[in-house]
């Protein structure tokens, strides 16, 4: 995959891991832990993060054990500049961050958030006694009287 | 035709009272509860004095708006007002950064600012809410959702924004949470029902479709959101990636033939 392969340029090139046996990168979907609410759709999951979606998990290096937070060099990529930081937990990889990247134009890109085919059972929840609102394609006066947004708002009187 | 505006606040209790106001602005709809009656009256009028205030300078509907004379070629772009101008540039801006997926330009050639106008009206009417101390609320013009704070009064929970789905108006595909703990302050969606797709091809109805039928964005502020999501609309694909490359944003995006593309903030 296109991400998990920047994640193994930086994290080679990152003088304090070089000696480790990273053939590849663990990169456990720390994100996605429960943070508390019932929706997990919150912003921390996909903001700066580049751990959700990698998928590609391997044993890190023996050599990694000492706990921090490492930031590898900038790398060139096809991308543009890629910089990562990683840290470290009794060996493994606890979290990865891509610091800010920059394209070949240097506007700032990232590379862990973008969209992926899913299925309708995939995504957040929603039943219409738990919505306080309704977002949809803009609605003309006429189209709001037979609109769910109507609906809600009729209901809360 | 109007903007439809609707504020939400949480009320420890529900007694109601339908307050119709009328205006080119559209309906407010209100909750009231006995302490804060009062409040919620008046932000409901100031809300929409700001709604007017920008449909006078910028609705191509009414015909003695600054916009309707400069799409008449009255008055020059270089002799309109600052906000005009402002807005200009910040539409010109957009349509530089999203490649020109986004753009004010309409085919016929007419300026048509619509489309960051009602965003920043929202933007302007939610600062209005605030000054006047209301830190709970749920923002709704047209389908662009802004909110603040949480629909439990100091509480945690975010506010949830429903997305409508294009195959079914009356269901829901999925909701998204708002609020200042999630970052994502900002809903919007673009479709094709705003646009009437059709265009006729050697006599065959075609439809005129850069791939997606729905695009919902959620951002910090809602001018992020709306553009993006008009701006994906009209680019399809190439565009959802440069938005989710270029800013902190989540999108769901239904495509022709119903399917789903999400980034991860809309997954389960």
């Amino acid at each position: 995959m296109a991400s998990a392969g920047i994640l193994l340029a930086g994290w080679q090139a990152g003088a304090h891991v070089s000696e480790a046996n990273a053939s590849a990168v663990t990169t456990s979907d720390v994100n996605d832990t429960a943070s508390g609410t019932g929706s997990s759709g919150t912003g921390s999951s996909g903001a700066g993060s580049a751990s959700s979606g990698a998928g590609a998990s391997a044993k890190a290096g023996a050599a990694a054990k000492a706990g921090g937070s490492y930031t590898g060099t900038a790398v060139e990529t096809r991308f543009g500049t890629v910089q990562v930081q990683v840290t470290l937990k009794g060996g493994a990889i606890t979290d990865v961050t891509a610091l800010q990247l920059t394209d070949h134009e240097q506007r700032s890109v990232q590379i862990s958030n973008r969209a992926a085919p899913v299925l309708r059972s995939e995504v957040l929840d929603a039943q219409s006694a738990n919505v306080q609102t309704v977002s949809g394609a803009t609605v003309t006066s006429d189209a709001y009287l037979t609109s769910l947004q109507a609906a809600l708002d009729a209901a809360n009187f | 035709m109007g903007t439809v505006v609707s504020l939400a606040v949480p009320a420890p209790h529900r007694a109601s009272g339908p307050a119709g106001t009328t205006g080119d602005a559209g309906t407010g709809e209100l909750e009231t509860h006995d302490a804060g009656a009062w409040e919620l009256e008046a932000a409901v009028a100031a809300v929409e004095q700001v709604f007017l205030a920008h449909d006078r300078t910028f609705s191509l509907y009414r015909p003695g708006s600054e916009a309707s004379a400069i799409a008449r070629g009255e008055l020059a772009l270089g002799h309109a007002s600052e906000d005009m101008r402002h807005t200009h540039a910040e539409a010109l801006r957009w349509r530089l950064d999203t490649e020109g997926a986004f753009t004010p330009e309409r085919p016929d050639g007419v300026l048509d600012l619509s489309g960051i106008v009602k965003a920043q009206a929202i933007t302007e009417a939610g600062t209005v809410l605030l000054a006047l101390g209301l830190q709970d609320w749920c923002l709704n013009a047209g389908g662009d959702v802004l909110a603040h704070g949480s629909p439990q009064p100091g509480g945690s929970e975010p506010w949830r924004a429903g997305v409508v789905d294009p195959a079914d108006r009356g269901a829901l595909i999925t909701a998204f949470p708002l609020g200042p703990a999630t970052s994502r302050n900002a809903l919007a969606t673009s479709g094709t029902a705003e646009r009437g797709g059709h265009i006729w091809v050697a006599g065959l109805m075609r439809t005129a479709s850069s791939g997606f039928r729905q695009v919902s964005v959620a951002a910090e502020d809602i001018v992020t959101a709306d553009v993006l999501a008009t701006a994906i609309m009209a680019g399809g694909r190439r565009t959802l990636d440069i938005a989710t490359e270029r800013w902190d944003v989540d999108v769901l995006a239904v495509t022709d033939d119903g399917g789903l593309l999400a980034t991860p903030g809309f997954r389960a």
